[in-house]
């Protein structure tokens, strides 16, 4: 029997459930497959509506985790099988080597020493990146990863002389026995190469809405100047195309919920670094629910955001000139046409993390990969593992289910 | 809004879409990704987009008005990239069928062809006429119901005789269909005209002009077939095989029947049937029944392996299909079983391809088949309106 709680994935919505059962007195532990914390959140430019930078949130959280003992967290780490029953689960943990000390040592000068160039996932292979690396500088835990399968000769032996790095370490196996898990899995940006119509991943100046975070994020591979990926331009005439891959059928079968507005608030930012841009948002219905409605008229009040009802079908690039053209029917005018732009930014939708993954929890999902059951076991699921949220309600949700994890371990 | 448009859906109407191959239609949400997947549809006013919100307000007056029903070629790309499986390509095609009844004279067989609880009628008037003339043939005039010559050899002639059942038979159904058509063609053109009146800037090509470049640039090389994507070759090919075959089979018959009426004039034009199977007509003749059964095996295979998810056949597919079919596999039968020399069989498959081929061509105006003039009328009339 056991009172403590897992929380399986260190995003915004598993690391707001773990605070917030740590903070009434419970002992948590976070599983991160990621060598760091934060999430998807982390590799945003900016939140919507209030356009502040993901810092801001996540440096609040890594502080109440930071000190708070009642806060276990394991990173590069993966749930191999969970067994037992509410109140009594045995989990085994597979645990990458990180291969660097636990000093949190600044290790930047041997990194860039280093001649291995590893393709950076983290800017969604808009860069590359040394095999010895922290994603962003306020990286949490603020501790170098080391990968020793990425290093050459040369790069062993520079690395190997230093104290801080040990390429011996190996795999760990830990087991825990909690009481309640809390599945917060998140999600993973639509796979574009499935967009056969919309270049497949193939035009490199027609990137996806998570791209461009990173290219304005001030941490990204331009240090936040926006430019085609091909040249270096910066671009004056870029293009949104809205669900590129979602409500469809054919993709996901589900409005992602936060397209619209991050589009939105990408619009507003482009405008703001280049203040002779223009922007088009091709939609098919503008869905800014609530009180994002007042961010909506916002963008919208810019003259140089044009909104075109029109869902784009047809993507090709100029190789001459490495502008994209999109193809698009003005639904309102009742026109196609094919129109030139110097950037296309795709508006993939959110998949979640388990779908086409193995799930060793036992829960039942959907058919689109959501968490759907669990609750009578004792899991429960939290944030974009549910449905497509934004951070604000990814938080609600990520309470939500601390609560529910609390109810089952109480007394025990 | 200065002003609000009243939009009155005519309810019924879209029951009846929906029941001739458009029960998709109320999944559209107008992303319009259909107008932009399809490769031949213009740039402005594009289809089949507007189709669909047609459709689902039940604009009927919009829907059955518009000649664009008939540029739609029909290779399923809208459908297959439709993200809600409305099936756009399939509600035009069923548009099409609603014309075949709508636009044509006795309205009745235009019913029977919407439906496969009417097909027994259908066959039963070619199969009642057919029965009846063999009747009497085989009392009155040929003394037996399989008839044979000294030499035991089967001439179909002896039995439905050329000059007195078949000819009159089929020029009657021929130059009826041709009636109908003409009659068809006329409503389908007086549909087309927009409201008011139309301002022409510049000058405008001949009706007549305008026809002859959709024949020789998109009918005989099946241009638009090609356009609508190279991924669907195996279609264009069956299509293509399939309209040549009719095409050489049309011209085997034409000769025959002048040869054959033309010798009663001029005896040194006289052609006699059965032809000798190295006659040139008769090697056309057997080319084209290879070339319609090729293709037919194509299409057919194509409708086969369909998804139902993205398009799904309608009857009116499938009846043409069959009597095409029917057509063809009776005929090689004849041909076959009368060189086989079993009389028995040979008429009976004779008189069946009797029956399929009246149905062929008598009901043609109201099968799918009518796109032959309709669809060509209908890409006539836009070219001359320069829509293109």
């Amino acid at each position: 029997m056991s009172n403590s709680i897992l929380v399986v994935g260190g995003g915004f919505s598993g690391i707001t459930a773990a605070l917030e059962a740590a903070e009434l007195g419970y002992e948590v532990y976070i599983v991160e497959k990621s060598p760091f914390l934060g999430g998807r959140v982390a590799q945003l430019n900016k939140y919507f509506p209030k356009l502040c930078p993901p810092s801001c949130g996540l440096e609040i959280q890594f502080q109440r985790i930071k000190k708070n003992p009642n806060v276990k967290f394991f990173t590069q780490a993966t749930v191999d099988s969970v067994a037992g029953e509410a109140g009594n689960f045995t989990v085994t943990l597979s645990i990458a080597p990180r291969c660097t000390a636990p000093s949190s040592a600044e290790l930047s000068t041997l990194a860039e020493g280093l001649e291995g160039e590893v393709t950076d996932e983290f800017n969604f292979g808009l860069s590359t990146r040394k095999p010895l690396y922290m994603d962003t500088p306020f990286a949490f835990p603020n501790r170098y990863v080391l990968e020793k399968d990425n290093l050459s000769q040369a790069d062993k032996l520079k690395v190997g002389s230093s104290v801080h790095c040990d390429l011996n370490e190996s795999e760990k196996s830990v087991v825990l026995n909690v009481g309640s898990i809390v599945l917060a899995t998140g999600w993973k940006p639509y796979d574009v190469t499935n967009l056969t119509n919309l270049g497949a991943g193939q035009i490199k100046n027609c990137v996806s809405n998570m791209q461009l975070e990173r290219l304005a994020s001030p941490n990204g591979p331009t240090n936040g100047a926006i430019q085609r990926p091909t040249d270096g331009k910066a671009p004056k005439k870029i293009a949104f195309v809205q669900c590129a891959g979602s409500r469809d059928q054919n993709h996901l079968n589900f409005c992602s919920y936060i397209c619209c507005m991050a589009s939105l608030k990408q619009a507003l930012y482009v405008r703001e670094q280049y203040p002779d841009a223009e922007v088009t948002i091709y939609y098919i219905d503008l869905r800014t629910p609530g009180r994002y409605d007042k961010f909506m008229r916002k963008a919208t009040a810019d003259e140089m955001i044009h909104l075109v009802k029109g869902k784009v079908a047809g993507v090709e690039s100029d190789a001459a000139t490495g502008d994209v053209i999109v193809e698009v029917e003005d639904a309102v005018k009742g026109t196609k046409k094919k129109v030139r732009h110097d950037m296309v930014v795709l508006a993939t939708g959110m998949q979640p993390s388990l779908s086409g993954e193995k799930n060793p929890f036992g829960v039942q999902l959907d058919e689109d990969g959501f968490v759907i059951g669990g609750e009578a076991k004792g899991i429960f699921a939290a944030g974009c593992a549910t449905k497509p949220l934004d951070v604000m309600r990814t938080a609600q949700s990520g309470t939500s289910a601390a609560l529910k994890a609390i109810q089952t371990v109480r007394g025990r | 809004m200065a002003q609000s448009v009243r939009i009155q859906p005519d309810l019924q109407f879209v029951k009846e879409l929906q029941a001739v191959g458009g029960e998709s239609l109320k999944k559209c949400y107008q992303c319009a990704t259909c107008s932009v997947a399809c490769p031949i549809s213009p740039a402005s006013n594009p289809y089949p987009r507007k189709e669909m919100v047609w459709a689902s307000w039940g604009l009927k007056d919009k829907l059955i008005n518009n000649p664009d029903i008939w540029l739609c070629h029909n290779c399923g790309t809208c459908s297959d990239l439709c993200p809600r499986g409305a099936k756009p390509g399939d509600l035009l095609s069923a548009l099409r069928n609603m014309a075949y009844q709508r636009i044509n004279v006795f309205p009745t067989i235009g019913k029977w062809m919407s439906s496969p609880k009417y097909l027994i009628n259908l066959i039963a008037i070619p199969a009642i006429l057919w029965a009846v003339i063999w009747f009497i043939s085989a009392n009155y005039y040929a003394g037996s119901a399989f008839p044979v010559g000294p030499d035991g050899e089967i001439v179909y002639g002896n039995l439905f005789f050329g000059d007195y059942f078949i000819d009159p038979i089929f020029m009657l159904t021929f130059f009826g269909m041709v009636a109908c058509f003409f009659k068809g063609t006329r409503n389908l053109i007086k549909s087309f005209k927009p409201e008011g009146t139309t301002l022409v800037l510049g000058k405008q090509k001949p009706l007549l002009l305008c026809l002859k470049d959709v024949l020789f640039e998109e009918i005989m090389t099946h241009k638009k077939f090609k356009d609508c994507g190279d991924d669907r070759s195996d279609r264009k090919a069956g299509h293509m095989l399939v309209f040549y075959a009719f095409l050489a089979l049309m011209v085997v018959t034409g000769v025959v029947a002048v040869g054959h009426w033309g010798g009663y004039l001029f005896h040194s034009i006289a052609i006699h049937t059965p032809l000798n199977l190295t006659n040139p007509i008769k090697i056309l003749a057997n080319v084209g029944a290879i070339m319609l059964i090729v293709g037919m095996a194509v299409l057919t295979n194509r409708r086969r392996s369909q998804e139902d998810a993205k398009t799904k056949s309608n009857y009116y597919d499938w009846y043409l299909l069959n009597v095409i079919w029917a057509v063809a596999l009776t005929g090689v039968l004849s041909e076959l079983s009368r060189l086989a020399g079993i009389p028995q069989i040979a008429y009976t498959v004779y008189y069946m391809h009797l029956v399929a081929v009246w149905m062929l061509f008598a009901y043609l105006p109201w099968s799918k088949l009518g796109h032959v003039v309709y669809r060509t009328v209908a890409l006539t009339y836009v070219r001359h309106m320069g829509r293109r």
